[in-house]
């Protein structure tokens, strides 16, 4: 072909060749609108490309606008209709300590689990009067400090009963203990692995032992019924359930109940992988939630009116409901590919490491580019060498590229808790304060994090070193002679 | 692939029958025999304009390494897995 004959056309990018049929008229029993690709340039504010080239990819971005607006709207909702409430931030759902602190300024008690988030929440400034302490593995030594310290202990078995009991005798102090409760509501199926039965007798004998204590307070009654629960309605009997028993062991037993804990479970706007319809149409308002709870308590309590007993304080220990939308994750696109049976597939520099909550949310995944056609099904994948390592198994995006930005949400609950050093570097947690500065509040972790808590014994603090002993591995000068070369091969001769 | 599924693609997708296509040059395309509409991709595009002036595969996929610069087995494979699809929907 003669030179300059005809321009060369110009290159396409590369995408294999794909086709789609149109679903145009398909029953849609959802009531769903079609989807359409969602779009954002900024998250909370702060331009998406920007937040990636100041602190890199993947990225968690925490909105200190939005948490302080979640709890406040929550609190107000369980104010207006009982006004003695108060809201105990849940530790395990998100550990960032700026996180903990800004709700802690928003008056919320810290609801602590084990020895570490007892010791993180006093070692950020929380007072061991507002510190709840629940769950089923307390030591001896930490019970030694939250006794000494005021802390309100939610017993969870009558060994925990008798332990906290002796510490607060050794310490000639008085513990204000609460009793876990479990019992069947009729609408989830029950934790009852967790506190004291009601139905078989246990809770009634754990009360008439903390009670006949000169050591133990028994200031109040907790449970808590599971995780997103979508029926107001089983906190209501939840609460009818705790306050009939509350008033049989004032009745039988030298007790006042002043705080009636009804734990936490509230749902938030994430869409769970068992449940076809989307979050806007099954999660209830929580005025809904607040409404059948402080209903039912001001039902049940009015004969308190009668008495000389106060009405008991409303604890709720909502965290997913409060932190959930408030962080997004902004992850990068690392690679495409095409599966055998035809969709579209990315590999993304986040995966179940970082979104631990991906094993059972179907996320929201947003686009941040322009507009480059139409959506297809496309499974996405993180980073780890595991199988199982998806981040979402389907979702409508249009044809990605590497490098592309995608933002998931909402991850603010139970991501920064159970995500796993694992293959990868945990990212850089950046929040976006209220006046629209971004700040890092937990940093990129790097060789030195992954390495702090390893011991090397001396023998091996050399990689390929000649290795004495039995077995195979017989040492000799020659084998110390190669081994001094750093040769890539354990010494194994004879 | 194996070749016999490879063929009965073929066959489905017949010079005649992909001729029958409206490609639109936005990647709308529409089946008049069956009603069905389908949105293909650029590179699904030239695809099918080489298929329907009655290129063989092996030529369509020297177009798409062409203009995509990719490796003529990649395109030859790709355009194989997209001939596949065109069976099961025409």
């Amino acid at each position: 072909m003669p030179e300059n004959s005809s321009p060369k056309r110009p290159k396409l990018a590369w995408e294999p060749p794909f086709i789609q049929p149109h679903r145009v008229g398909e029953i849609n029993k959802f009531g769903r609108h079609r989807p359409r690709e969602a779009r954002v340039a900024s998250v909370f504010g702060v331009d998406v490309e920007l937040l990636k080239k100041n602190y890199g990819s993947p990225l968690f971005v925490t909105s200190e606008e939005r948490l302080r607006a979640n709890v406040r709207r929550i609190k107000k909702a369980f104010a207006v209709r009982w006004g003695n409430t108060c809201h105990g931030w849940s530790y395990k759902t998100n550990y960032i300590s700026a996180v903990c602190n800004i709700l802690h300024q928003e008056g919320s008690l810290a609801e602590v689990v084990s020895a570490f988030e007892y010791e993180k929440a006093r070692a950020l400034g929380v007072p061991g009067e507002m510190i709840i302490f629940n769950g089923p593995n307390k030591g001896r030594a930490i019970l030694e400090r939250a006794v000494a310290e005021g802390a309100q202990i939610h017993l969870d078995h009558l060994d925990e009963l008798n332990l906290v009991e002796a510490v607060a005798a050794a310490q000639g102090r008085k513990a204000r203990v609460a009793l876990r409760l479990n019992f069947d509501t009729g609408y989830s199926e029950p934790w009852s692995r967790f506190g004291f039965n009601l139905e078989s007798g246990q809770a009634r004998q754990a009360a008439k032992l903390a009670a006949a204590s000169p050591h133990l307070q028994l200031c109040g009654l907790h449970s808590h019924l599971g995780t997103f629960i979508l029926e107001p309605r089983a906190y209501g009997e939840q609460v009818k359930i705790m306050c009939k028993f509350m008033r049989e062991i004032e009745s039988s037993e030298d007790v006042q109940i002043d705080v009636i804990d009804i734990g936490g479970g509230l749902p938030s706007m994430n869409a769970l992988q068992s449940i076809y319809l989307p979050p806007e149409q099954v999660v209830p308002s929580i005025n809904e939630y607040a409404e059948v709870i402080c209903g039912t308590l001001i039902e049940e309590t009015r004969y308190r009116s009668h008495t000389n007993r106060g009405l008991p304080k409303l604890v709720f220990e909502s965290g997913r409901a409060v932190v959930d939308d408030a962080q997004v994750l902004i992850t990068s696109v690392v690679g495409t590919k095409r599966l055998p049976d035809g969709r579209a597939a990315a590999v993304l520099d986040a995966g179940t490491n970082l979104l631990f909550t991906a094993y059972w949310y179907n996320h929201k995944v947003e686009t941040t580019g322009e507009a480059r056609g139409a959506l297809a099904d496309t499974v996405l994948f993180g980073p780890l060498c595991m199988n199982i390592d998806v981040v979402r198994q389907s979702v409508q995006l249009p044809p990605l590229r590497a490098g592309d930005s995608l933002v998931v949400s909402p991850v603010g609950a139970y991501n920064n808790s159970q995500w796993m050093q694992f293959i990868e570097y945990r990212p850089n947690v950046v929040l976006v304060h209220e006046d629209g500065d971004v700040s890092v509040i937990r940093a990129a972790e790097d060789l030195s994090v992954m390495m702090a808590q390893d011991r090397l014994p001396e023998h091996l603090a050399t990689p390929f070193a000649p290795v004495r002993g039995a077995g195979c591995n017989r040492f000799d000068a020659e084998a110390e002679k190669q081994a001094k070369t750093l040769r890539p091969f354990r010494i194994c001769r004879g | 692939m194996t070749d016999s599924l490879l063929a009965g693609a073929l066959s489905q997708c017949s010079g005649d029958r992909l001729r029958q296509l409206a490609v639109s040059d936005t990647g709308f395309v529409f089946d008049p025999q069956t009603g069905q509409s389908f949105t293909v991709n650029a590179t699904g595009r030239l695809v099918l304009d080489c298929l329907k002036r009655s290129d063989g595969l092996e030529e369509a996929a020297q177009c798409l390494a062409e203009d995509c610069d990719v490796p003529l087995e990649l395109a030859l494979s790709s355009v194989e897995a997209f001939l596949m699809q065109l069976g099961r929907y025409l």
